[in-house]
């Protein structure tokens, strides 16, 4: 069994004290003290011990440059990494576990575009409302023959007003073109496929040109991928509850709830694989995903801990 | 299925798509190539069941650390020439001792990979040039408490990506 967190950061703790104050026998008395006391701080503190060795820069000769390079190298892998990878904020990502995938180049260069954990409202040229969810990004090209939305990613609700020119009012995907009328609704982009969700009112999705409209009501959702339209039957979350700062679920899978709440934080969300299938309903505010991650102990069995202050874990409880 | 029919699966349908998306970040066939095919050895190797129901996100994730890895290689190396341009030439180190302090180097910038920059300097000060918190905060102009936590935090970071990925 690995140290808990805990005795971690006490023997990071001690390590330091003895770095700062080395000299003073009785600190060094207590630390072999505290190391003797149990099995985990001794191995706790083996393990921080071979680190240190490993990260030990001065013992290699000509490592006087060492401060220089890591710092120019990083600075300039940051600034690469934001131009072509990943987009402004730079985090975790080495590890490869930065699992959001990145096409932030489209942030730059798109008219309206969202961060992670952002949302935005946007009131389009002819008043229909246009609200863009976390890490989302959506051009606009209004001419005098159409309103085209085009989704670059992630997810869009718009309400639609009517227009004076009498103008269709289209949303593009990689997946297919939206036709909106009037009341509400929701387009997402996911990797492999579109999500349609209405609200209020009616939706038309164009497939293929020469292909009959396949017109959507309020309270339908489908997915749209290469292989055709598929219905959803029983969505298990609410299609627009984002934009009131909510997620709300209907028997979600805990898995799906998680990766859905990883969409609105920096970092990773990972979890053990024998509670992803546990089920949630209920309202979670999205202000501040820490805290919600925090309400789940509440009524399943499973604890949070952090790792970093980017990498949290969930576990079953013991 | 074995793990190595299904990456031989992801071979067969998604190798040259993988290949164009590397193509694309790097400029550069021959890294792309390269890297598409590490991408690949990094399936293999993972004991754990794929996730294959989105499989070009998930190439695309193993592929993006293996373009930053190869990014932070390239980054280092002309750094560190940099800095050794400016050094007299007899305290110029030999080939051999550049190589093991680029390594060393590499794996030192992997693990501080993702900290916040104070975070950062403040470890590396103490950790390249020993210096004592009350000298990091000194230079850092930050309180001596911050120091400590600083330090502290780093270490617990790679402490977690050494021990417990």
């Amino acid at each position: 069994m690995s140290p808990s967190p805990r005795v971690v950061k006490q023997a990071i703790q001690w390590m330091l004290r003895l770095r700062e104050n080395g000299t003073s026998p009785a600190l060094h008395a207590q630390c072999e003290q505290w190391r003797a006391a149990d099995q985990q701080h001794e191995l706790a503190w083996q393990r921080l011990h071979t680190l240190q060795q490993e990260l030990n820069l001065r013992a290699v000769p000509g490592a006087g440059v060492a401060l220089h390079t890591l710092e120019a190298s990083s600075q300039r892998l940051h600034r690469r990494q934001a131009l072509k990878l990943l987009g402004g904020v730079a985090l975790v990502s080495s590890a490869g576990w930065l699992a959001k995938d990145l096409q932030l180049l489209d942030s730059w260069t798109s008219d309206y575009a969202t961060a992670t954990g952002e949302r935005r409202s946007i009131r389009l040229p002819d008043g229909s409302l246009l609200q863009l969810n976390t890490h989302s990004a959506a051009d606009l090209a209004f001419d005098a023959k159409q309103r085209l939305v085009h989704l670059k990613h992630g997810e869009l609700m718009l309400t639609c007003a009517a227009d004076s020119q009498g103008r269709p009012l289209l949303i593009r995907t990689r997946d297919t073109l939206v036709e909106g009328f009037d009341g509400r609704f929701v387009v997402r982009q996911h990797d492999n496929c579109t999500q349609v969700s209405v609200s209020q009112g009616s939706v038309a999705i164009h497939t293929a040109p020469g292909v009959a409209l396949r017109w959507l009501r309020a309270g339908e959702a489908v997915q749209i991928d290469q292989r055709g339209i598929t219905p959803i039957a029983q969505p298990n979350m609410d299609a627009g509850a984002w934009a009131e700062g909510l997620i709300v679920t209907r028997n979600m899978r805990l898995a799906d709830f998680l990766a859905e709440v990883g969409r609105y934080r920096h970092g990773y969300v990972s979890y053990a694989g024998d509670i992803a299938d546990l089920r949630l309903s209920g309202v979670y505010r999205l202000e501040d995903t820490d805290k919600l991650l925090q309400l789940l102990p509440q009524t399943l069995p499973v604890r949070v801990s952090y790792r970093t202050r980017w990498w949290v874990r969930l576990e079953r409880m013991s | 299925m074995s793990p190595h029919d299904s990456v031989h699966t992801l071979y067969r349908h998604h190798h040259s798509w993988l290949n164009t998306w590397l193509r694309c970040r790097l400029g550069n066939a021959a890294d792309a190539a390269d890297l598409a095919q590490d991408t690949f050895v990094r399936l293999l190797q993972r004991r754990e069941q794929l996730e294959l129901s989105a499989p070009r996100a998930f190439l695309r994730t193993i592929a993006r650390g293996l373009v930053i890895d190869h990014w932070r290689r390239e980054e280092l190396h002309r750094a560190y020439l940099e800095a050794l341009a400016h050094l007299p030439e007899a305290a110029a180190p030999s080939p051999e001792t550049r190589e093991l302090l680029l390594e060393l180097l590499e794996r030192i910038a992997r693990l501080l990979d993702g900290l916040k920059p104070k975070v950062r300097q403040a470890f590396l000060l103490a950790q390249c040039e020993g210096l004592s918190h009350k000298q990091i905060a000194e230079q850092m102009g930050i309180s001596l408490r911050s120091v400590e936590r600083h330090v502290a935090d780093a270490l617990y970071h790679c402490y977690l990506l050494r021990y417990e990925p």
